[in-house]
């Protein structure tokens, strides 16, 4: 008798070979997706902050506003101080920063008397309109869209 | 290739005898009745994957618990169908134990030179009881809460000891931080620790010893 091309044995191994694979996968593409999901997720800066009133920005000196924002991570709720500096050449445009230093994420400072933004960590050092001067940080400070109505400063993106 | 490498890997670690012993060994002409064991070990590997998945987002305090729980079944991509694997799973493993169970009682399988399997196989019933009673916890809403608050409070009819015993569950008088704290530790780390070793130990007996054959009419 001939031998069979794909002997019973052969096949059936095959066979049992194939259907754990799919439950490997089954189980696989579900856990990655599981464990990567909420790194995946888009943060919410949808909403227009009130700062506060355009008359406390000093002209020509970046002004510290200290606002609450509602933060939800994974299943907490939490009010979290952001402090953003607001700077006005003449009291009609703002410019509106983070205070998170580009390099790795400490917070920067406005240091009055040498007329910059000081971060602590690795001695970064940016302008008043937070362009990098000197130090490691590869790009300026963040800046948050900005809007006046009547008297009141709001800022997206926080 | 594959083969070379298989191989090579059998002259240094001679993995084919294992392989050849657990996988290719002779087995007594049987029915499906026979893959309840094999279904039984195929679900608690599900309970691991998924017990362990879990845990990444589970947080076993009172605060946080129903919380993450919920954050889990509802926000987590595929969190449902992990929870729902593991919720679903836990059953079936009872289901299956049992069912496991009858069968080889229903075949005497139990008997001479097996004992020590069937025993082995009684504690991992224990084992996944109580994986049962501190899991059910673990969701800590209304009814894993008071079903808890019940469960405890039987121990405490035990004579003698049972206030005693039901202070050491629940980790004092009330049921607690304290209470859920120690159940997920007991349900993730005390229990599958045993389930593990046990589980090895009951297939080394089942794979030296070789399974019963199906009794015949009249035996």
């Amino acid at each position: 008798m001939e031998k069979p091309v794909l002997p019973r044995r052969g096949f059936l191994s095959t066979v049992t070979w194939a259907i754990g694979a799919l439950i490997a996968a089954g189980f696989g593409v579900p856990a990655v997706a599981y464990v990567v999901g909420p790194a995946l997720k888009p943060a919410q800066t949808g909403e227009w902050v009130p700062l506060g009133s355009t008359g406390k920005v000093e002209i020509g000196t970046p002004t510290l506003f200290n606002v609450a924002v509602e933060r939800k991570t994974g299943w907490i709720v939490n009010q979290e101080k952001v402090s953003i500096y607001v700077l006005t050449p003449d009291g009609r445009d703002f410019i509106a920063m983070s205070n998170i230093c580009t390099h790795l994420g400490c917070r920067v400072r406005w240091i009055a008397d040498q007329d910059s933004f000081f971060c602590p960590c690795h001695n970064g050092v940016f302008d008043a309109q937070g362009s990098v001067v000197s130090g490691p940080p590869p790009r300026p400070l963040d800046r948050y869209e900005v809007k006046v109505e009547g008297d009141q400063l709001f800022v997206r993106g926080v | 290739m594959a083969t070379r490498l298989a191989n090579w890997l059998d002259e240094r670690i001679h993995w084919q005898g294992v392989w050849q012993a657990v996988f290719l060994r002779n087995v007594p002409k049987v029915n499906w009745l026979y893959t309840l064991g094999s279904a039984t070990l195929f679900v608690a590997l599900n309970q691991v994957v998924t017990g362990i998945l879990l845990t990444i987002y589970y947080v076993p305090t009172p605060d946080h618990a129903y919380d993450s729980v919920q954050f889990i079944t509802q926000e987590v991509t595929a969190g449902w169908l992990i929870r729902g694997l593991h919720h679903w799973g836990a059953s079936a493993m009872v289901v299956l134990c049992i069912l496991h169970m009858l069968r080889v009682v229903f075949h005497g399988a139990y008997k001479f030179p097996r004992e020590v399997t069937w025993w082995s196989g009684v504690f991992l019933l224990v084992i996944v009881i109580g994986f049962g009673f501190t899991g059910y916890l673990l969701p800590w809403d209304q009814k894993a809460y008071w079903a808890t608050t019940v469960g405890t409070r039987i121990a405490a009819v035990t004579p003698v000891v049972g206030e005693a015993l039901l202070r050491l569950l629940r980790g004092g008088e009330e049921l607690s931080a304290v209470t859920l704290a120690r159940f997920y530790g007991i349900h993730i780390w005390v229990l599958p620790a045993g389930l593990l070793l046990l589980i090895a130990f009951h297939m080394y007996l089942v794979i030296r010893i070789g399974i019963s054959a199906a009794p015949k009419r009249g035996e």
